[in-house]
C-alpha cells in the first residue's frame, strides 16, 4: 500500500511505546504511550488508549486518554469524558466534559488578552489610588462613629 | 540525448509492450539510444555506461525494482555534468504510477516529451543503496522492532514497515484472523488481513533493529537486513515529471 504522504501528520499507533521528543508542523494523533515532549502548531489528539508522560504543546489539544504533565494549548483545550489530566494547563479556551478528571492548576488569559493576576502598570496605579481613597473614607466614617 | 534502459522482459507480452513504448517515443520525437538489461548487462551497468557516454537524459523503463536499481547507480556515481532521469513504470501496481499521477505508460512517454524537471529526495540504506520508491520490511507474525528516529526512540509490534524515499515511516500491524477457514480462504483469494494498528512518522535519520534478522526489500530485491540505518539525501535527483499536476513530495 502506498502512503498518501501529503495528507498525514504523525500517528503513534496503540502498539507503539515512544520515548523522546515528537515535533510536527501538522496534526499529531496518539493511540499508544509516549514518554517525552509533544509539540505541534496544529491539533494534538490524545485518544482513549493513549498514555502520555511529559509536556504537551499544541495549537489545539483534545484529550480522551491520560496525560501526566503540563499542557499548553494556544487556542483550545478539550478534555473528553474519559480523559485524565494530572498537571497544569495553560490555554485560551477550555472545555471539560462531565466525567473527566483534572488534577492541577489552570491558567487562562482574560478577555482583554492579559493573563489573570498580571495587571498593567497604569491600571495597577489607578487601582492603588482607588483602594487608598476607599480606606481613607472608611477611617473617617469610623472616627465619626467613635466621636 | 536520450538513453533508454529497458528492463529484461519477463514474458512475450511484456516484450511486445516494450516494443510499443519504443514506437510511442519515436512518434513523440524523443527517441534515442535503446538498451535492454539482461543477465549479461545489469541495469546498473547500463546506467553507468549511459552516463560515461555523456548522455544527459537516462530513461528507465520497467518495474519499480528496475527503476530503483538505476536510481541507486546514478546517485551513487553521479557524472560531473547535469543530467535528468525519466521514468516509464510498466507494472500496473507500480508505486510510481500513483506518485507520478499517470494512468498508463503512454502518459509517461508524453511526460518525457515536455521535460519538466523537479528535484527529488532519495533514501539511502547503508552502506550504499539508494531508493526512490520505498523500502519495506514484512513479517508474517507480529514482530517487535526498535526504531530510532531523530530525537526519539520507539518499540513497536508490527507486521509491516514501509519507508518512502523522503523518509515517511509507516508501521502496520494486521488483525489476526481467528477462524482458520476464513484465514485459509483469505490466503487462497490473496486478500490481505485488515490493518489493526497503524503509525505514521517522519524523520531524517532512521535506525531499525530487531531481535531476528529481518530482510529489507526495495521492490522485489532484498538489499539489507536489520539492523539497518536509513538516511535521506535531499534534492539528489532531477526527475522528469508531469506538468502542472506533479508535486514534489518534500517537507
Amino acid at each position: 500500500m502506498a502512503m498518501k504522504q501529503q495528507d498525514v501528520g504523525t500517528i503513534v499507533g496503540s502498539s507503539v511505546h515512544l520515548t523522546g521528543i515528537i515535533k510536527d508542523t501538522s496534526d499529531i494523533v496518539i493511540y499508544g504511550s509516549v514518554e517525552g515532549e509533544i509539540h505541534s502548531e496544529q491539533k494534538i489528539i490524545i485518544e482513549e488508549s493513549a498514555f502520555i508522560k511529559g509536556p504537551v504543546n499544541g495549537g489545539e489539544v483534545v484529550i480522551s486518554g491520560t496525560v501526566v504533565g503540563t499542557i499548553t494549548a494556544k487556542n483550545r483545550l478539550e478534555l473528553n469524558q474519559n480523559g485524565t489530566i494530572k498537571g497544569n494547563i495553560d490555554t485560551a479556551e477550555l472545555l471539560i466534559h462531565a466525567g473527566a478528571t483534572f488534577i492541577g492548576k489552570s491558567n487562562m488569559p482574560d478577555k482583554k488578552g492579559t493573563e489573570k493576576g498580571i495587571v498593567h502598570e497604569g491600571e495597577f496605579a489607578a487601582e492603588v489610588e482607588e483602594a487608598s481613597e476607599e480606606k481613607d473614607e472608611e477611617k473617617e466614617e469610623k472616627e465619626k462613629d467613635a466621636s | 540525448m536520450y538513453y533508454y534502459i529497458f528492463a529484461s522482459p519477463k514474458s512475450p507480452a511484456e516484450r511486445a509492450y516494450f516494443g510499443r513504448i519504443r514506437d510511442i517515443v519515436r512518434e513523440f520525437g524523443i527517441s534515442g539510444e535503446m538498451t535492454q538489461a539482461s543477465p549479461a548487462r545489469s541495469p546498473e551497468e547500463l546506467a553507468k555506461m549511459g552516463l560515461e557516454k555523456g548522455n544527459t537524459t537516462i530513461i528507465a523503463v520497467g518495474s519499480d525494482t528496475h527503476v530503483n536499481k538505476i536510481v541507486s547507480q546514478v546517485v551513487k556515481e553521479p557524472p560531473n555534468f547535469a543530467f535528468a532521469l525519466g521514468i516509464v513504470a510498466t507494472e500496473p501496481n507500480s508505486l510510481l504510477y500513483e506518485r507520478w499521477g499517470f494512468k498508463k505508460p503512454d502518459d509517461a512517454c508524453e511526460m518525457l516529451k515536455f521535460r519538466r524537471l523537479v528535484k527529488f529526495d532519495v533514501g539511502l540504506i547503508e552502506p550504499d543503496h539508494y531508493f526512490l520508491t520505498s523500502a519495506r520490511i514484512e513479517c508474517k507474525k507480529p514482530t517487535r522492532i526498535n526504531l530510532e528516529v531523530d530525537h526519539w526512540k520507539a518499540t513497536a509490534i508490527v507486521n509491516r514497515v514501509e519507508i518512502s524515499g523522503n523518509l515517511y515511516i509507516l508501521l502496520e500491524r494486521f488483525m489476526k484472523e481467528r477462524s482458520i477457514i476464513k484465514s485459509a480462504l483469505n490466503f487462497l483469494k490473496g486478500e490481505v488481513a485488515a490493518v489493526a494498528d497503524r503509525s505514521i512518522f517522519r524523520g531524517r535519520i532512521i535506525r531499525i533493529s530487531s531481535l531476528e534478522l529481518l530482510p529489507v526489500y526495495v521492490g522485489d530485491e532484498v538489499v539489507a537486513k536489520t539492523p539497518v540505518n536509513i538516511y535521506r539525501k535531499l534534492n539528489a535527483l532531477n526527475i522528469i515529471t508531469k506538468r502542472d499536476k506533479m508535486v514534489s513530495r518534500r517537507d
